[in-house]
């Protein structure tokens, strides 16, 4: 071999080292302009898809806000799972987002079984990070949250207690629980009693009724309660069934004669489709109104999500807009896509609430903190259907269990 | 017996009353079901579509004229209609090709059309809750033996049992419905005799649609219209048939009372754990009577 062929062999060989060596510096490079995949998983199907489609729709929004400046040189992308209200499907398709789609983070779901499955079995074992936005189990961020778990959801500590404090201030005394039977049902019982317990301990519990989950018929429970006559009623219920109890409380003019607090009553979800028959004078717990406060800020989101949707946001697209400000100011934050700075960075971040002010995520328990607002349903003249009135806000630290009481139920 | 109550005959009649008007929803909509069972012997999983169709469309027809008590009359008249016209298309294309497979596997093809449905209705209305309101007539309670009834269920008290006669009035007094009636003991004997059997079937499975769409519109202004009225409706018509004896009419009808009524006592005596008492209902008529109270066609 002359020396000619050596030295050019020598410098092949030398160009192929150095690209071998740079190449994965290379690749490192691209990575970091790649774009930030979200895996979703909800319920686009059934009753509970009316809150699975609200939600997208405010992730949707908020993405398209965001990714015009987009997040670490790329966007945010996301890939959504139908879940059927089921644990099974949601822990499958949570499954494949993550070894197929190779998804950088999960995001849903609104049946907290699913969630907390997913919570445990996914998030947990596999270390992805996972952002609940609209199941309500408090177990989620309390006695099973650990490090890969985010909620910006209210849940049924928050929700509980907002009703508790609300009906405390009330002169009821005897009172009759009955709601779905079902863990968020019973979970959101026992929150409100404990806390009204706490704070009015004369308050009696004088009997409690349960039905199944969609139960067309609420005529024959809400007769068997009037007949109890209790002073106030805690009714635990939510989506479909909530409509039908509501439906049921006018038509029995239960309503009129006893009064009666349902969390998320308020919601115009399920106000809306009952127009000027909705029941009046029914409180209600929730962490969104699109017509409470009236700010500017509010405002605005209102009229972004109405000229995009054509329907004004309910609380689930507010969490989800939420998290999605979550999701790009903690990549931000972090400075690359890593999972594990990821959560660091979320810990504490604070993002902007589209109704005004900031809403933290907790670092201790990983929970997005923000008021609650108790309010009673009523005709007004600007719409067509009952809303809230006489809105009390309670704050979001108000509502949530302390840190100290979260490190307790987690050391059980 | 919870702590809350006093059990009074007044207390009792008017439970009683509730569970019989709930029971009538339910007759209406597990006759339709029954009588497809009886003739066709199709096991059809999606009649509870098509209750839910019943629904949304009495919503949209009730809608579209304004809302008001004449556009809900309307409704009620022409949603039963549409999905009868809805059931026709599918036994024409679908159904009348495969009566003569198995159970199961057209069971597995109602199920197939159940979830097809449920997509479809959800691609045409959407997700959101809907409500159809009462007609002003039928608004508010009145005060029977000293408890609040809903004037609505008093009108179904009323629809249930003029529905059941003139179900038996048709089935017995027209040549259709004498034919239909012989087609569920016998299908061989009323096709040995020249009579078209196919048409026969089409027939029975559009009364069933009718019916079933008939039981959607009476439910809706008691309940949000939405997605999955058919999952819950469906088991509940099934035990009701099996209770009250396969393609028995009058099965059917005994059925839904043992079922609307022991609901209705369940929330009075245990109201913690009233979901199970019809079920519970349910298990004690099947071991006293495995083939169902009435005479079963099967």
């Amino acid at each position: 071999m002359t020396h000619k062929k050596k030295d050019f062999l020598a410098v092949i060989l030398a160009g192929v080292s150095a690209l071998l060596l740079i190449s994965p510096l290379a690749m490192t490079g691209t990575a970091q302009a790649r774009n930030i995949k979200v895996g979703i998983i909800d319920c686009y199907s059934g009753p509970a898809a009316v809150y699975g489609n609200d939600a997208l729709n405010g992730f949707k929004l908020a993405l398209e806000e965001i990714n015009k400046q987009g997040v670490l040189g790329g966007k945010i992308e996301y890939t959504t799972r139908d879940t059927k209200f089921k644990v099974d499907i949601a822990l499958n398709m949570a499954k494949e987002l993550v070894m197929r789609e190779e998804v950088d983070l999960l995001v849903g779901t609104i049946n907290s079984a699913a969630a907390l499955a997913v919570s445990k079995t996914i998030a947990k074992e596999q270390k992805i990070p996972f952002i609940v936005w609209i199941s309500k189990d408090e177990k989620i961020t309390g006695a099973e949250g650990h490090r890969y778990v985010f909620s910006t959801a209210d849940n049924t500590a928050m929700g509980g207690t907002a009703g508790g404090v609300g009906l405390s201030k009330k002169p009821y005394k005897k009172y009759w629980i009955a709601g779905d039977d079902y863990a968020y049902g019973h979970a959101i019982a026992d929150a409100a009693w404990r806390n009204l317990k706490a704070l009015k301990p004369d308050v009696e519990k004088i009997g409690e009724s349960w039905w199944k989950v969609g139960e067309p018929d609420l005529v024959p429970y809400l007769t068997s309660i009037m007949g109890a006559k209790p002073d106030a009623v805690i009714f635990c219920t939510g989506g479909a069934s909530m409509t039908n109890t509501l439906k049921a409380l006018k038509t029995t003019g239960m309503a009129a004669k006893i009064p009666s607090w349902i969390h998320t009553a308020i919601d115009h979800a399920v106000l809306k489709p009952l127009a000027a028959e909705g029941p009046e004078g029914v409180t209600g717990t929730i962490q969104y109104l699109f017509y409470y406060p009236e700010t500017p800020e509010n405002k605005a989101f209102v009229d972004s999500f109405q000229k995009a949707y054509g329907t004004p946001p309910g609380f689930p697209a507010f969490n989800a807009y939420l998290t999605a400000h979550f999701i790009a100011e903690a990549f931000k934050k972090a400075g690359k896509i890593d999972k594990e700075k990821f959560i660091d960075a979320l810990e504490g971040l604070k993002v902007k609430n589209p109704v005004g002010g900031m809403v933290e995520m907790r670092a201790c328990d990983h929970q997005a903190v923000y008021p609650m607002y108790f309010g009673t349903t009523k005709k007004v003249p600007q719409y067509d259907f009952v809303i809230a009135t006489d809105i009390t806000t309670l704050k979001g630290d108000e509502v949530l269990p302390t840190c100290d009481e979260i490190t307790k139920s987690r050391g059980k | 017996m919870d702590a809350g109550h006093t059990i009074t005959f007044a207390v009792i009649a008017s439970h009683f009353l509730v569970g019989i008007s709930r029971a009538m929803i339910l007759f209406v909509v597990s006759s339709g079901l029954s009588f497809v069972l009886g003739v066709l012997r199709v096991p059809n999983v999606a009649h509870g579509s098509l209750y839910m169709l019943g629904a949304f469309v009495a919503h949209t027809i009730a809608t579209y004229f304004g809302g008001g008590s004449v556009a809900f009359w309307f409704a009620l008249i022409a949603s039963p209609f549409v999905v009868a016209l809805i059931g026709l298309v599918a036994e024409r294309a679908l159904f009348c090709h495969l009566y003569e497979r198995e159970h199961l596997m057209l069971l597995l093809f109602t199920f197939a059309l159940m979830l097809i449905f449920g997509d479809l209705v959800k691609i045409f209305w959407g997700a959101d809750y809907r409500s159809l309101m009462a007609p002003d007539l039928l608004r508010g309670a009145v005060t029977i033996f000293s408890s609040p009834i809903p004037r609505y269920n008093l009108f179904l008290l009323i629809a249930g049992p003029i529905i059941a006669v003139a179900l038996y009035l048709f089935s017995n007094n027209t040549l259709i419905g004498k034919i239909a009636r012989a087609a569920a003991v016998d299908r061989e004997m009323v096709g040995a005799i020249g009579i078209n059997v196919s048409w026969v079937f089409a027939f029975a499975f559009v009364l069933g649609c009718f019916l079933a769409g008939l039981g959607g519109a009476l439910v809706s202004p008691t309940v949000s219209v939405t997605l999955g009225m058919d999952h819950d409706i469906i088991i509940e018509t099934f035990l009701i048939v099996t209770i009250g004896g396969l393609g028995n009419m009058w099965g059917a009808m005994v059925g839904s009372l043992i079922f609307g009524i022991t609901q209705s006592f369940g929330v009075l005596f245990l109201p913690q754990f009233a979901i199970v008492f019809p079920y519970i209902a349910v298990v004690l008529v099947l071991m006293w009577r495995p083939r169902g109270i009435l005479k079963s066609v099967w």
